[in-house]
């Protein structure tokens, strides 16, 4: 093997090469692109575009509060499903990691929710709300049932975590499963032996083990809930009135619908910087916690 | 196929012989998807209706064989509701298509500058006067509609015998009238979905722009101050019909999605909804034997003023001013709204309501709805559409604010200066 | 594993866990009754089981979408992406990991945050670069598209996974005499089974679901993926659930497949991987 060819330089461009390269045509180059036309009138389509300096960024700030609105929806929303998915999906994986008989099978089935997207996941859920949950409240007279579901602010916000929850668990229990195939199977029961309860090993000794799946499924569940898009399209519409409009489709109909694309893309950079700022605040608290083996 | 595997196998190479020694940066796709230049011409034409895709394939082979040396290439987007996001996606992937879309009015205006100026057309002569104001801008023709289409309540002509309704509600204490009677029968008068703000913001609220006495007129005192939506009667008097809409419709309104609601309407759960000529298709595949008709959408006692259907142009096409082909695209719809194929397959196929006066539709064709709508058109009792004149942005603030006054969140006087600051609101935003 | 174990403890919470995955497979069968159902049957009796089993919708939808094809290029995409950027990512993260320098640590920072970027915000930008660089229109171009938008959240993983991988097992192979490409891919990288399954899972998951970008990336017919081909069948007023469902049952299929098989592996990680070390 050629000195130059383990150099550190050369290792540095080998191994991240072929990565970051993908990663700044696709990713970096729109969004800065994306961060020029924030600063622009642009329609989307127009040959002209003209300069309007801070205008956009002063517009969503001053005067748009169905932009605010959508964020505190994303924040509440995001808290909630981001608290839920993670624990439910974590406790599925604990008790799948457990020598159950029909394991892989439940493995499965608690994933399969995944497998619907699109449009049609948005249809068996509404014919579910609309149709279904009364058609069992009339049977049995349980008030859950019998609410009004997706027709008031608070059904729908509720409608729509319960389905990302329905979703996200599954997705999120792979990532600990993954992660709790790290903890050696003698460490728990020699703490068994010792005396340690479940609730115990699981605090002390399985949860340390496991904070990088932690981490990991932390941030994906805030990234996913604050980019939520397609649910929230074709469960809701953003309805009732605009109540469970997500950013991702405020900001798609205003530069896709209302033809405001610097408008729209103004409002993306904002929703970046938001959301980044949070997510560095998570991952550093977090890795904090994260014990190395 | 096998520029791919060029492609896949570099990437892939570039991973397993690092293993080793050395390596390589993977390479980009590329590929370039140009026509052959030859003598043949093609017209690439972006369809817009999924409906009509396999008519229109049809109709390519028809006009392909009269017109050796010119192909078309039909291109039909998907999903129906995101026509204007793939147009823009092909635009900015330079591969736009001759012949295009377009609504018109202020949808056209990110589009202008691509227009071909259409005005020395042949067909012009023959449009019909109301579908011609969409693409007029500056006293220029930019588009052709394809089809008219109109919008009223749809009612089950059974159900209205069975209630003992003869005559057909002109007014709106009429209206409230039938209702009672369909109640009184123990059928539901209104099927209504107000889960999304489209049916409310545009189709719904369009009524209360079309009455006013110049609507063109109001809309530009709205843009400029001089008018108001708060204080207007007609305004006022629309909310009565809303209310009658409410009141004799079904209580989950807010939760009731289109698929439902049109179930329950083709099913005879309920007697009216509102909608238009484009339901056929729907309403023929959960109930083809169905007897349904179209009735104006009344605000007040003026019986002149509502007897009256909403039409517009259902879409215009448009080309591409850049077009190398534009003469030939101009040809092509030229000859579908002049030659006798091409009118039959508008009318016939497409199911198209005409909007050209050298065009004859047979009621039969249209169907139900469609020869109701033609009805009407023929009598001259027809108002406009006007929902693509509102700011761009304010159709979803009204539909949610609509959507509150249907739960009661707000009253009529609060919903109606909604209106005024989301109109405010969106017509200085640029 | 200790075989008294298994008592009365863990067979009541078997039972509960079943119950409570039957929960979660209550919609599919919305889906998979329905998609027996014609198109009145289906809007008019949602709930109810279908009148007669009648594989109708499946031929219909087979052929209206053209499904083989469709099905190649949803698998062929997916498929290569997974692998690009499970060759990427690792890489990637192995030397963000085991090389901490300043620029790297930014590196990092620039991967994380790209994945809260609503892929909305980027996809017009995105077009415009495809057009200068000719990536639109064709397969390789969406595999670089994707691998692009998923590289970030792959290396994550892989940063995340990768700590819990021992150093020594590292320092031992450069004794060998190993250079640090073939430690990585003689060594480090057969450790990281599990999480490469864990991603070629859910990143083929998310490629295979996606419609946005086909949408504007494919513009030719004879390159649609099956969620593109899908969506041949709603129009704006007229959407034809029945066969839709049937071609979502056949678009499950595969993928559910692909996960029974992995998933074994993942667990086989568990006497392979990390703990081995």
């Amino acid at each position: 093997m050629k000195r130059w060819l383990t150099s550190q330089p050369m290792q540095q461009s080998v191994f991240l090469g072929p990565a970051l390269l993908v990663y700044a045509i696709i990713m970096m180059l729109p969004f800065l692109l994306g961060i020029y036309y924030s600063f622009s009138d642009w329609n989307g389509v127009s040959s002209q575009i003209n300069g309007v300096g801070l205008q956009n960024y002063k517009t969503i700030l001053t005067d748009d509060p169905d932009f605010g609105r959508s964020l505190w929806f994303t924040a509440r929303f995001t808290v909630t499903v981001v608290l839920l998915s993670n624990v439910i999906g974590f406790l599925i994986a604990y008790v799948l990691s457990k020598p159950l008989k029909s394991r892989n099978v439940l493995r499965t089935i608690f994933f399969m929710p995944n497998v619907l997207g699109g449009l049609l996941l948005g249809f068996i859920w509404q014919f579910i709300f609309t149709r279904s949950f009364s058609a069992i409240g009339q049977a049995t007279d349980i008030g859950f049932f019998n609410l009004f579901w997706l027709g008031t602010e608070n059904t729908a916000f509720w409608g729509l975590v319960i389905v990302s929850v329905w979703q996200g668990a599954g997705y999120l229990m792979v990532i600990y499963i993954a992660g709790l195939t790290n903890v050696p199977s003698d460490l728990m029961e020699a703490a068994a032996i010792d005396g340690a309860s479940g609730l115990q090993v699981l605090r002390h000794i399985v949860l340390p083990l496991i904070m990088p799946a932690v981490t990991i499924c932390l941030f994906l569940s805030i990234s996913w809930a604050f980019k939520s898009f397609d649910l929230n399209f074709s469960l809701t519409q953003g309805g009732p009135y605009k109540s469970t409009e997500s950013v991702a489709m405020n900001i798609y109909f205003e530069a896709f619908k209302s033809n405001r694309y610097g408008l729209g893309t103004a409002k993306a950079v904002i929703f970046f910087v938001i959301v980044t700022i949070i997510t560095m605040i998570q991952v550093s608290i977090t890795k904090k916690k994260e014990v190395e083996m | 196929m096998r520029k791919w595997l060029t492609v896949i196998s570099a990437i892939m190479l570039t991973g397993s012989l690092l293993a080793g020694c050395g390596g390589k940066e993977p390479g980009t796709g590329t590929s370039s998807n140009k026509q052959p230049a030859g003598k043949e011409v093609t017209i690439k034409i972006m369809n817009f209706k999924v409906e009509i895709a396999e008519q229109f394939n049809k109709l390519k082979e028809e006009y392909e064989k009269e017109h050796p040396g010119v192909k078309l290439q039909i291109d039909t987007l998907l999903g129906g509701d995101d026509y204007n996001t793939q147009l823009k996606a092909r635009f900015a992937s330079g591969e736009m298509p001759d012949i295009f879309a377009n609504e018109g009015y202020n949808q056209m205006d990110a589009w202008l500058e691509y227009l071909e100026d259409l005005s020395d057309q042949p067909w012009i002569e023959h449009e019909v006067d109301i579908a011609k104001e969409p693409t007029l801008r500056d006293g220029k023709v930019y588009g052709m509609p394809v089809g008219l289409e109109g919008l009223g309540f749809l009612y089950n002509k059974d159900l209205f015998a069975q209630a003992g309704i003869t005559e057909l509600p002109k007014t709106l204490s009429e209206l409230e009238a039938a209702a009672q009677k369909l109640q009184a029968a123990g059928i539901e008068p209104f099927v209504n979905h107000f889960d999304t703000w489209f049916g409310l913001g545009f189709h719904n609220l369009n009524n209360a722009f079309a009455k006013q006495p110049d609507p063109n007129a109001f809309i530009q005192g709205l843009n400029d101050g001089t008018a108001s939506i708060a204080g207007n009667a007609i305004f006022q008097d629309w909310t009565k019909m809303f209310d009658v809409v409410i009141k004799y419709g079904n209580k989950n309104a807010l939760t009731t999605d289109y698929n439902t609601q049109s179930t329950l309407f083709a099913t005879g759960k309920a007697a009216m909804n509102q909608g238009g000529n484009w339901l056929q298709p729907v309403i023929d595949k959960l109930n083809p034997e169905m007897n349904v008709g179209i009735l104006p959408m009344p605000i007040n006692e003026d019986g002149d003023l509502n007897d009256r259907l909403f039409v517009g142009p259902a879409n215009n096409w448009v080309i591409y001013k850049d077009s190398p082909v534009k003469e030939e695209a101009k040809e092509f719809l030229n000859w579908l709204v002049s030659s006798e194929t091409g009118q039959t397959y508008l009318t016939k196929e497409f199911k198209f309501i005409p909007a050209f006066t050298n065009i004859k539709a047979e009621p039969a064709d249209l169907g139900d709805i469609g020869a109701g709508v033609l009805e009407y058109i023929e009598q001259g009792k027809v108002l406009g559409w006007h929902w693509s004149k509102y700011p761009n942005g304010a159709a979803p603030e009204f539909g949610a604010s609509m959507q509150k006054y249907v739960s009661g969140k707000i009253d009529a006087a609060a919903m109606l200066s909604e209106f005024q600051s989301a109109w405010d609101k969106m017509k200085s935003r640029k | 594993m200790k075989k008294q174990s298994y008592g009365m403890k863990w067979l009541s919470v078997e039972v509960v866990v079943i119950l409570v995955g039957l929960l979660f497979l209550a919609p599919f069968y919305f889906v998979l009754t329905n998609s027996f159902k014609g198109f009145a049957e289906l809007l008019v009796d949602t709930s109810g089981l279908p009148k007669s089993l009648s594989w109708d919708n499946y031929a219909r939808a087979w052929e209206v979408l053209n499904f083989p094809r469709a099905f190649l290029n949803s698998l062929l995409i997916t498929l290569f992406s997974a692998l690009c950027m499970v060759v990427a990512a690792s890489m990637a993260a192995y030397r963000l990991l085991r090389h901490p320098s300043r620029i790297n640590r930014v590196l990092f920072s620039l991967f994380v945050a790209a994945m809260v970027v609503p892929f909305q915000a980027i996809m017009i930008p995105l077009v415009q670069v495809g057009n200068w660089l000719q990536f639109l229109n064709s397969i390789p171009g969406i595999i670089f598209c994707y691998t692009g938008l998923g590289v970030s959240f792959s290396i994550f993983l892989y940063h995340g996974f990768m700590k819990s991988i021992p150093l020594e097992v590292e320092e031992a192979a450069v004794m060998d005499g190993c250079n640090p490409y073939g430690i990585f891919w003689r060594i480090v990288f057969p450790l990281l089974k599990p999480m490469t399954i864990t991603v070629i899972v859910l990143q083929s998951l998310w490629m295979w679901n996606d419609f946005l970008l086909p949408l504007l990336v494919l513009q030719k017919p004879e390159l649609q993926t099956i969620q593109l081909a899908t969506n041949t069948l709603f129009g704006q007023y007229l959407k034809q659930w029945d066969l839709a469902l049937a071609a979502l049952v056949m678009g499950i299929v595969p993928i559910l497949t692909f996960f029974l098989v992995l998933q074994k592996h993942v667990i086989q990680g568990i006497t392979a991987g990390a703990v081995k070390g």
